[in-house]
């Protein structure tokens, strides 16, 4: 019995570990506007939901390790009224995403420009991050 | 004519005495009652009313319709069955009727003692009280908007439409934008302007 509740907890907590932040908290309470990132890797998933759409991807580090970054966008009918669609993902693909780091998980961030392979590029960021000039 | 004088002087005390008796049968102006206490009794904060019932539920509308891109493919995912819309209709109710809490106006921001969830970007429990008690019609105007916004939905859920129920999404979202930005993190957004 004891087994099975640890085993329980520590799927819940795996779950848990998985999924990206959903509450509402303002740009700066969750990035810094002065940790701008580039991020050049491998598309490994993509999540097309409201309120906001999460781009999951791995990076080549400088020492040939892998580094997997979870990379909020701004919601997925924003990003089709400029142009972006479900269908122009795969997994996969090559993609660049330039944005901010997240404050306490360096391994998130919010994404502000997606380029995909075949050069078009897209303003993905939210409402409330700097003014960067990426919207425009 | 002198009767007419007695006359006009019986009708005289007969009106003075008439208004007398009119003046004190008359009810003595009352004072406005004292406002009763309302009925309710909130246990909860504003902050937890958000924590504890509306994310969590508005999280499974949200989440209800979407799209995953991963190394299967694309899969679109929505309610299906009648008790996966049930299922969502019951959170879609619990998000539109949890907003009627955050009206009442003797709810606690936070609790005792809480500070704020991120220091120097969002407000203090205590100062967004004093921008509700500010502005008590726009705090009723957003949440009832938000409210409004949840119509769209359950709407799209009754007519069993994914892609209307989707769309209501990004309403529902604007309106919780609208409503954070005015009373729970101002100052971010006016520096990102």
């Amino acid at each position: 019995m004891k087994t099975k509740t640890i085993l329980v907890l520590l799927a819940a907590g795996a779950l848990w570990a998985v999924q990206p932040v959903q509450a509402h908290h303002a740009f700066a309470a969750e990035y810094d506007s002065k940790k701008p990132v580039t991020l050049q890797g491998t598309l490994t998933k993509m999540e097309w939901v409201n309120p906001h759409g999460w781009i999951y991807m791995e990076t080549k580090q400088p020492d040939g390790t892998t580094k997997k970054w979870t990379v909020e966008t701004s919601g997925p009918n924003q990003m089709s009224r400029r142009g972006l669609k479900k269908t122009d993902f795969t997994a996969g693909m090559a993609v660049t995403v330039k944005g901010y780091q997240g404050i306490k998980d360096p391994g998130l961030a919010n994404g502000r420009t997606l380029v995909l392979a075949d050069g078009r590029s897209f303003y993905i960021g939210s409402v409330g991050g700097p003014n960067d000039g990426a919207d425009r | 004519m002198k009767y007419f004088h007695y006359l006009y002087a019986a009708a005289a005390v007969a009106l003075v005495a008439v208004s007398v008796i009119a003046g004190c049968a008359a009810p003595a102006p009352e004072k406005p009652p004292a406002a009763a206490a309302p009925p309710y009794r909130p246990v909860a904060s504003i902050r937890e009313v958000m924590n504890s019932v509306i994310d969590p539920s508005v999280d499974e509308v949200w989440n209800s319709v979407g799209s995953t891109v991963d190394h299967k493919g694309l899969t679109d995912r929505a309610p299906n069955a009648d008790e996966d819309w049930a299922a969502v209709r019951r959170h879609a109710l619990i998000v539109s009727e949890a907003a009627n809490l955050l009206l009442m106006h003797d709810r606690p921001v936070a609790p005792p003692g809480a500070p704020s969830l991120a220091p120097g970007v969002e407000l203090t429990p205590e100062e967004i009280r004093a921008l509700i008690d500010k502005n008590p019609d726009g705090w009723n105007f957003y949440v009832q908007q938000f409210q409004d916004a949840l119509t769209p939905a359950l709407a799209a859920i009754d007519a069993k439409n994914s892609q209307a129920l989707f769309d209501a999404g990004e309403k529902i979202d604007e309106t919780c934008e609208n409503c954070h930005t005015t009373f729970w993190y101002p100052k971010a957004v006016a520096s990102s302007r």
